[in-house]
């Protein structure tokens, strides 16, 4: 009877068929047309940014396991995930060695400190620029124009209306459009809505994520935006500017759903996705910051161990 | 109305005790391994800073300053706290034997907490006018800041308690188990809770 | 004179009161940003350590048990209140930016740990020796703290320049760079001693 039990941390999975490396290749796969967008929106800078977080962050993970004695793993498309993510919550622009930086913080500090795979707490990617944020914030806060062939730049459209410079779209030269094709400033795999909406749909088709948290989170964020965003008043914010803008789609459907560091239960994914929506919200109103999505992840991720332990789904047939 | 704002965020969020001035790190990280021991020592912690915190502004306010002896302060100051550090032994002695024995040696050692010699110090140096007295509205102001240090000590101490159940199921390496891997957590934690940097309402 | 000499060598390494005892830590991490701020903790510290283990081991058979901890800690306070004094009137700089760690020497849980552990069990040399000892070990890890998030946070060591293509990882300087080398640091210790014990 002993050996049937099998006690081991996350990720589990239900299916047969499924292995890591399938999940995380999909999700790579996925990100393919934000990666494409990308490289189109600002060029090859663009790629050399994505070439060398992924490549650091693989290179970091074979090293610190070879140096661990353990099995080197980077075939299972994990660390390239985590490199790939990194390189879209960048912009362009960046000198190639802070993507060097950053991933190597975000495989050895934010994943292999903790055990590796299945182990972590905070996401990697959002670790990473995080840190990154907090280390060269001149470098993380400079965006350049879209489509230019110099780096010119340009703040992005959540910097305008923190800092006043806009009261709404229309100020900003952009329309709705502009914000779902990403044609605006931005970090590299945040503008284009349409291409990062596609990966997610492809994801929620092949079951590798829910609709739970990145509905949730979505909706609240563009909610609480409506309410609250705009400085003229109540309930005269542009809810789908709010939802197109900043980093709002990428992190919801990409790093809010990663299993490790997200709640286990539907109830669980459903209470985080609201708090990640509302603290996106309040950091976008009243924080320091422009953009909160990056933090309100990290912080739900801390919260997550108390938040699996206290959304238990209802068990049937034993009394309570 | 202003003040009030920011001393509630800044001592909870902005610059939480533990993460962003560094006071009450021996207990965090010797209580913080389970939930419920941490959930206790947060509440007792809250307790002892503004029952100190009270009475160390009355001795400045009514002791201290009226006799310019001021530098006396570290001394007074430590000895309140010493002592309400006492009484709230023999509370929850008297009330909850088994919480008395969970929280161990920590319970005396609540006087060596920095933080609540440190929010009492705080209390002086921002609501009172060096030389001169109390400020407007310096106690509510001093109590409050107390029970807001005390929360965020509290809430810091239970997501850092739900983290480390889950990291003793993991496979942390071995020379970063315990204690380092409880510091860089608290690092991740710190870097989450700058993007409350600069929140004002 | 050997044992004297051992009980001073045991706090710089072997029980280095940050490394390996994780003792006094809120210090550590608040005043490591620069290394002159640590010197300047870590002398204060030692000055206050050693003059308690000096007064406790004397007084020691005359402090009833039952109240031997608020008695050892209005000892401390007294040497904390004198440090506070002489800070005030010869280093004001310092006194600046050692700011609120300075009256909280005496919650420093190296001090009173010294006293319980140690001070209140021994003799009057031996005592002095040990809170050298710690004292030391104090400074030396304080610094060796400093040293990375100064060059690291700000490319200066001791208010000086370093290189100029250098760009300092302004992180290092706040509080989460600091927990980050503080960790990195005990593990990174830890696992040169499990090394050397293999």
């Amino acid at each position: 009877m002993a050996d049937k039990y099998f006690v081991s941390a996350a990720p589990h999975f239900h299916k047969k068929d499924e292995s890591v490396a399938r999940i995380m290749w999909t999700v790579n796969v996925a990100l393919v047309p934000v990666a494409v967008m990308g490289v189109a929106i600002f060029r090859w800078c663009a790629l050399g940014v994505m070439l060398t977080a992924v490549l650091s962050a693989v290179i970091t993970e074979a090293v610190i396991q070879r140096g661990r004695g353990q099995r080197v793993t980077v075939r299972d498309g994990s660390a390239f995930m985590t490199g790939l993510l990194l390189a879209f919550n960048l912009p362009a622009h960046v000198p190639l060695w802070l993507p060097v930086v950053g991933s190597v913080f975000a495989i050895a500090i934010g994943k292999q400190a903790f055990g590796g795979l299945g182990r972590n707490i905070f996401n990697p990617a959002l670790a990473g620029r995080a840190f990154l944020m907090a280390a060269w914030p001149q470098h993380m806060t400079t965006f350049t124009r879209p489509f230019a062939v110099d780096a010119v730049t340009q703040a992005t459209p959540l910097v305008l209306l923190k800092e006043g410079k806009a009261l709404g779209l229309a100020d900003m030269g952009l329309n709705h459009f502009d914000l779902l094709l990403g044609f605006r400033g931005g970090s590299l795999g945040e503008v284009c809505a349409l291409a990062l909406v596609l990966g997610g749909v492809y994801l929620l088709w092949r079951g590798i994520i829910t609709w739970h948290t990145p509905v949730t989170f979505i909706l609240t964020a563009g909610l609480f935006g409506w309410v609250f965003g705009a400085p003229q008043g109540f309930f005269q914010g542009d809810f789908l500017f709010q939802i197109l803008s900043g980093g709002l789609l990428l992190g919801a459907i990409y790093m809010a759903t990663d299993y490790v560091t997200s709640p286990i239960t539907k109830k669980g994914q459903l209470i985080f996705g609201v708090c990640c929506g509302l603290l996106t919200g309040v950091i976008r109103r009243w924080g320091g910051y422009p953009e909160g999505v990056c933090y309100s992840i990290l912080f739900m991720n801390a919260a997550v161990p108390l938040i699996d332990r206290f959304a238990q789904p209802r068990r049937y047939g034993v009394k309570k | 109305m202003g003040q009030v704002v920011a001393i509630i965020l800044g001592n909870i969020l902005i610059n939480n005790f533990i993460l962003f001035k560094f006071l009450g790190l021996c207990p965090f990280l010797g209580v913080s391994k389970q939930t419920r021991p941490a959930f206790s020592m947060g509440l007792a912690v809250t307790f002892v800073m503004v029952s100190s915190g009270l009475i160390t502004w009355l001795a400045y306010r009514f002791l201290l300053l009226p006799f310019h002896i001021e530098y006396m302060r570290t001394v007074t100051f430590i000895l309140v706290i010493a002592t309400s550090v006492q009484f709230i032994e023999m509370v929850i002695l008297k009330l909850s034997p088994p919480l008395y024995r969970a929280l161990g040696i920590y319970l005396p050692l609540i006087t060596t907490n920095c933080a609540i010699l440190g929010v009492t110090v705080l209390n002086v140096q921002d609501f009172f006018v060096p030389g001169k007295g109390p400020a407007v509205g310096s106690l509510p102001l001093s109590l409050l800041q107390a029970f807001c240090a005390g929360v965020g000590f509290l809430f810091v101490l239970l997501l850092m308690s739900g983290i480390r159940e889950r990291l003793e199921l993991a496979e942390v390496p071995e020379s970063l188990e315990g204690l380092p891997v409880a510091f860089i957590t608290a690092s991740l934690m710190g870097l989450a809770f700058m993007g409350f940097l600069g929140l004002k309402i | 004179m050997k044992r004297l000499a051992r009980e001073f060598t045991k706090g710089i390494i072997a029980e280095n009161p940050i490394f390996f005892m994780v003792l006094g830590l809120c210090p550590a991490l608040a005043v490591s940003t620069s290394v002159t701020n640590a010197v300047g903790m870590g002398l204060a510290a030692t000055f206050v350590l050693v003059c308690s283990n000096m007064i406790i081991a004397l007084v020691r058979r005359r402090i009833p048990d039952k109240i031997r901890i608020p008695c050892f800690i209005v000892i401390i306070a007294t040497f904390v209140t004198i440090v506070e004094m002489i800070l005030e009137a010869f280093a004001p700089a310092l006194d600046r930016s050692l700011g609120i760690f300075v009256p909280l020497i005496v919650v420093n849980c190296i001090i009173l740990g010294r006293a319980e552990a140690f001070a209140s069990k021994n003799p009057v040399l031996p005592s002095i020796a040990d809170g050298l000892g710690m004292g030391l070990g104090f400074l030396v890890a304080l610094v060796t703290i400093a040293f990375f998030r100064e060059t690291l946070g700000s490319g200066k060591l001791m208010g000086l320049s370093l290189s100029h293509r250098f760009e300092p990882a302004l992180v290092m300087a706040l509080a989460p760079g600091a927990l980050l080398v503080v960790g990195l640091l005990i593990g990174g210790l830890r696992w040169v001693r499990s090394l050397r014990s293999s």
